[in-house]
């Protein structure tokens, strides 16, 4: 509401105002993730373990070659989906804990830039750190894969990645209700969706079950896709990848406008029962 | 020694408290096995995908029952850290356990405790769920029980003593480092072969896994439950060779935890850390 006498707010400045608060929360994730040691080892390193000892399983069963491409791309993969949950969706709960919720709340820009500016921040870093997962994959385990269609998996990226981070931003704003129950829940969430996702294995081999599994979390969809683009015939995917590109898309769009409405309510509702300021409960 | 009981016991008692109070029994109970048990899925899945092409299918046995006993070092290596964390920052209350006739070393044994129970239970489903709905059977009149029970007793105070280890660095770190825990027990995932023979492992991390004690472990229980183990080069060892290594490689990395624990400690009481929030 703008005082009296003073000039009306257009939509070109509130547009200017909420991309200036994403770039802003942006820079934070990005410049603060590098000023901390112990991140930079567990969000690159960590993920490229547990990479490392699945690529030796399949080593150790005696399977073909490309199924240890298929455990790199998981690997590699998995490092999104931890950013995705405790970057974005356990955002506000660390907010919270920290008692600068309110702050956010109070900001006159849009709560949808600021967990924009989340997303893209953690999205950029995140690809700085798989870096490491695509050197131990590729370099240190001597892991091939034949040519393939760089374009092609760049779209196939960065649909994976919008329909990825949309699911945080709906996370992010769930999570405003909870206590304890968003950190508890986040642990929950990672090797529960890596199995539901075939991170390390086709879907496909887990036939219909695997089927509703990748309808699931978007991220089974994803590596199915960038599966078929980098291994081409080698391994066959659930869907045409122009199918499965098709619905990635789909479900950003519809995750974040669920992430919009989520927000506003369970924002309202937090008020309503006095929890959005309320901290280790 | 009742008095040491009883402080155990209220600690554990405590420690309990603090882990199952956020949620009623039945979700409680969902969310303690979903980790493990999708951890143990993806291994499955990944032997599933390959069975008809794996050129040594009768390996899978071996990795799954290590796998399953992993949670110990998974609960106890992430849990003990993460308990400094929360006493220090989010209840404000290690200062006075600290200063409280219980004692740190007695007052970590006793929350340790309840990870060690809760590990026991995923362990277990692990196994059970193995057994029932995926076939991964043994022959019961082959299992050397009494190595077997010996090799339990010497790895779970290995993961026991490695969680006092991680406590003791985590008085130290500030609270956005503690994720550093999360690496550890990753990377033990890796170096002690759990899902892959250690003989696969590069020369230097070899070594490195060959010098913990839950390399030896990991293929002891393979060996005593199943009859076979892992690895070629722990293959050729005697059943007295391999628990005499596990045995010694365990006494040192408690000698060397305890060390370190207690050096830990003073060097955070030195810095004034026991009562520093981190929460920036």
């Amino acid at each position: 509401m703008s005082r009296p006498g003073a000039p009306r707010r257009s939509w070109r400045d509130d547009l200017a105002l909420d991309l200036r608060a994403a770039r802003a929360r942006s820079y934070v994730r990005i410049v603060g993730s590098l000023r901390e040691p112990a991140w930079i080892v567990t969000d690159a390193f960590l993920p490229a373990f547990g990479m490392c000892a699945y690529v030796l399983l399949y080593r150790a069963l005696g399977a073909p070659a490309s199924f240890e491409a298929v455990a790199v791309i998981g690997g590699i993969l998995s490092t999104y989906w931890l950013n995705v949950l405790w970057g974005m969706g356990a955002q506000l709960y660390w907010e919270k804990q920290q008692g600068q919720l309110q702050l956010y709340f109070a900001a006159p820009c849009s709560r949808m830039a600021i967990l924009t500016g989340m997303a893209v921040g953690g999205l950029l870093m995140t690809t700085l750190r798989t870096v490491v997962g695509i050197a131990v994959g590729f370099g240190v385990l001597g892991v091939r894969v034949p040519p393939f269609d760089v374009g092609l998996l760049l779209v196939v990226f960065a649909a994976s990645m919008l329909a990825l981070y949309a699911l945080g931003m709906t996370l992010a704003s769930v999570f405003l209700l909870y206590g304890r129950e968003a950190w508890h829940t986040c642990n929950a969430l990672q090797e529960p969706v890596y199995f539901m996702s075939g991170l390390y294995f086709p879907l496909r081999t887990l036939g219909a079950f695997g089927w509703i599994m990748a309808g699931i979390v978007p991220l089974g969809f994803g590596v199915d896709a960038m599966r078929q683009v980098v291994l081409g015939a080698s391994t066959p995917g659930l869907l045409p990848v122009a199918t499965e590109v098709a619905i990635l898309f789909g479900l950003g769009a519809a995750f974040l406008v669920a992430a919009h409405f989520a927000l506003d309510h369970l924002e309202r509702l937090s008020k309503q029962e006095g929890r959005l300021t309320q901290r280790w409960q | 020694m009742r008095a040491f009981a009883a402080r155990l016991r209220t600690a554990a008692w405590l420690g309990w408290q603090i882990e199952s109070n956020w949620t009623d029994p039945f979700l409680f109970v969902i969310y303690g096995l979903l980790r493990p048990l999708a951890t143990a899925f993806i291994i499955v899945g990944m032997y599933w995908a390959v069975a008809g092409q794996a050129t040594r299918p009768e390996l899978f046995a071996a990795f799954y029952v290590a796998n399953a006993f992993h949670v110990y070092v998974t609960n106890l290596v992430v849990g003990m850290g993460w308990l400094i964390v929360e006493e220090r920052e989010d209840y404000e209350t290690l200062k006075y356990v600290y200063t409280s006739p219980i004692g740190m070393f007695t007052y970590l044994a006793g929350r340790g405790s309840v990870k060690l129970a809760l590990g026991t239970v995923s362990m277990l489903v692990t196994l059970v769920v193995g057994w029932f709905a995926l076939g991964i059977r043994w022959d019961w009149a082959q299992v050397a029980w009494l190595p077997l029970a010996v090799s339990i007793a010497l790895g779970i105070v290995a993961c026991v003593y490695l969680g006092f280890l991680v406590a003791g660095a985590a008085l130290l770190l500030p609270r956005v480092s503690i994720t550093i825990n999360e690496g550890l027990a990753v990377a033990l995932y890796l170096l002690c072969g759990v899902i892959f023979p250690v003989d696969l492992l590069p020369h230097g991390l070899r070594e490195v896994g060959l010098s913990l004690p839950f390399t030896y472990w990991y293929e002891a229980l393979r060996r005593f439950l199943l009859g076979h183990g892992a690895s070629a080069q722990l293959g050729s060892w005697s059943d007295g060779t391999l628990l005499a290594a596990l045995a010694l490689t365990t006494l040192v990395f408690v000698i060397l935890s305890r060390w370190g624990y207690g050096a830990f400690e003073r060097r955070a009481r030195r810095l004034g850390r026991l009562d520093q929030g981190t929460l920036f």
